[in-house]
């Protein structure tokens, strides 16, 4: 799965990017995160399952979800609390679930 | 307190994302921010060029020659003294992608059009002679860099409405079917970029009749001046820091959606002290409000100042919860990345530590602005150092090499600690009780 973390100038997120991914190995998921800026997260659509916002960025929402729509992808806003922990397991969980949520919408 | 939270929450937040939302505003933020690797990277040969040893420049001279300094420079030239036009491109490309019509042709012609606004010409001052002469066939760096940023991005703006407007329209060029599709694309924009090119030479036509000659002129009467005031006062730097802080304690990246509106501003400011430097590095700096001011002596480990709030957690918290968010953001705040403290403390939506988090910033800018004015402190010399650059290193760079620059880094990381302290011990005492009430519950369970 890939996972399209946004945020401002994707530097906060690139703390998650990491901690994600060891998650996910422990788990033995086969995960890909990726954080980019907002302004380039477009480019990036066409791999992506997952998107995820970083909360500082929760204004951009509408448009991304629309963005997601076209595409297929679920939208979301990372929870603060995980976001300001950089819990990257909780935030990699939030993804899956959202992830099946869409597909049993489906 | 928690009724100014949700006053923040519900009446300021929405706006603040509307106005983050806006289109055009979207656009020249996304646009500038295709300048700002080029501007950093001809600071860092404006550094190398000014260095601050003792007999730094007759060494260099000694290796390469009495014009190493000119030579070293080209870079800067090329690119500070071309932003507007790259500036020009950017918009005019941000905004046609959202408009989702062809970005690449809209940038084009936006460039085309900004140039078009530009007269070809050049003032020199012949050998011998004592006034200069204008001289045809050159692009004036004078319009292109910082002073033309107004015109590149209303032009920018304006020539990509057009542009998307026609293509909307459909009143382009069809080809038939057959003709490969790089062809016919360039065809499409043909008609929109005819309008928006000869609208422009016909408005240039008719300025050069008014005594303000050209469009430079009308935005630097009109607009430059104002905005100048405004946004490099102490005054506007407060209202600034003030709205960056009020978003960011909704959680709200507060200086991404105010950088949209302030970023040009700042951004010619600092060129303004640029351009002074660098024709005499001893000479007064016309400005202290500029982008590096606020990056690098206020968001002092990100907004609000936090790096300081971090240290006092790692070395006096005796909570659990903040322990931890101290030792996970020191690592990001000593490069100024703060969302760890803001979301994991937290201070977004935290009515106690909203206080200081506002307080800080607003007292620093009061400082700074006091010490640089005053000639205390060197001011920010137009280098753009990345806001990812840590303490000290900045306050070094950012003022051509002064040390005091440095001392007041220190002053203000000093005077933000006294501000956080209080607070911070409130709140990590209200912790500690509910770390302790938790474990004593689940002691209690386990004895039950």
């Amino acid at each position: 799965m890939n996972i399209l973390l946004v945020c401002a100038a994707g530097m906060s997120t690139s703390l998650l990017v990491s901690k994600m991914e060891e998650a996910a190995r422990e788990k033995g998921w086969d995960v890909q995160v990726k954080a980019v800026p907002a302004d380039e997260a477009k480019a990036h659509l066409d791999d992506v399952d997952v998107l995820l916002l970083g909360p500082q960025v929760r204004y951009k929402l509408p448009q991304f979800k629309q963005m997601g729509e076209e595409r297929g992808i679920p939208v979301d806003v990372i929870n603060p609390a995980d976001y300001g922990c950089i819990n990257g397991r909780g935030v990699l969980e939030f993804a899956y679930t959202i992830k099946s949520e869409e597909a049993g919408s489906r | 307190m928690n009724r100014f939270v949700s006053v923040l929450e519900k009446h300021v937040m929405p706006v603040a994302g509307r106005i983050a939302e806006q289109k055009h505003l979207q656009a020249v933020r996304d646009g500038i921010i295709l300048a700002m690797p080029l501007l950093i990277i001809g600071s860092l040969f404006l550094i190398i060029g000014f260095l601050p040893f003792p007999n730094y420049s007759e060494f260099m001279a000694g290796i390469f020659g009495e014009q190493w300094l000119n030579k070293l420079l080209y870079p800067v030239g090329a690119t500070f003294d071309i932003m507007a036009l790259v500036v020009s491109f950017g918009v005019a490309y941000r905004l046609a992608e959202k408009y989702k019509v062809d970005a690449l042709s809209a940038g084009a012609i936006s460039v085309s059009a900004f140039l078009l606004a530009t007269p070809y010409q050049v003032s020199f001052t012949p050998e011998g002679a004592s006034e200069a002469i204008m001289v045809g066939g050159g692009i004036p760096v004078q319009w292109v860099g910082s002073q033309g940023l107004f015109v590149a991005m209303l032009l920018a703006i304006v020539s990509t409405e057009i542009y998307r407007k026609i293509i909307q329209k459909n009143i382009v060029i069809n080809l038939p079917e057959g003709v490969p599709p790089a062809v016919s694309r360039s065809f499409v924009a043909l008609i929109p970029g005819f309008a928006v090119i000869s609208l422009v030479w016909v408005v240039r036509l008719l300025l050069e009749m008014t005594p303000f000659e050209g469009f430079h002129h009308i935005v630097t009467t009109l607009l430059n001046k104002p905005l100048s005031l405004l946004g490099g006062s102490l005054l506007g730097g407060l209202v600034a820091v003030l709205l960056i802080h009020m978003l960011w304690s909704t959680g709200l990246h507060g200086a991404a959606i105010v950088g949209g509106v302030m970023g040009p501003i700042w951004l010619s400011l600092m060129d303004q002290n640029r351009q002074v430097f660098q024709n005499d590095p001893q000479a007064v700096l016309p400005n202290v409000i500029t982008q590096q001011f606020f990056d690098l002596w206020i968001y002092i480990g990100g907004s609000g100042a936090t790096l300081a709030l971090v240290l006092a957690m790692i070395l006096r918290a005796r909570s659990q919860q903040l322990k931890n968010i101290g030792r996970l953001s020191i690592g990001p705040g000593l490069f100024n990345i703060n969302e760890p403290v803001v979301f994991g403390m937290p201070i977004v939506m935290n009515p106690l530590l909203i206080i200081p988090f506002i307080l800080v910033p607003l007292s620093l800018v009061v400082v700074s602005y006091v010490a640089m004015s005053t000639g205390l402190v060197a001011k920010p010399n137009g280098v753009a150092v990345p806001w990812t650059t840590p303490l000290l290193f900045s306050g070094y760079l950012a003022t051509g090499g002064k040390i005091s620059g440095v001392v007041l880094q220190l002053i203000n990381f000093s005077l933000a600690l006294a501000i956080y302290y209080p607070f911070f011990k409130i709140w990590d005492k209200q912790k500690l009780k509910e770390e302790q009430g938790a474990g004593t519950e689940n002691a209690r369970s386990v004895v039950a």
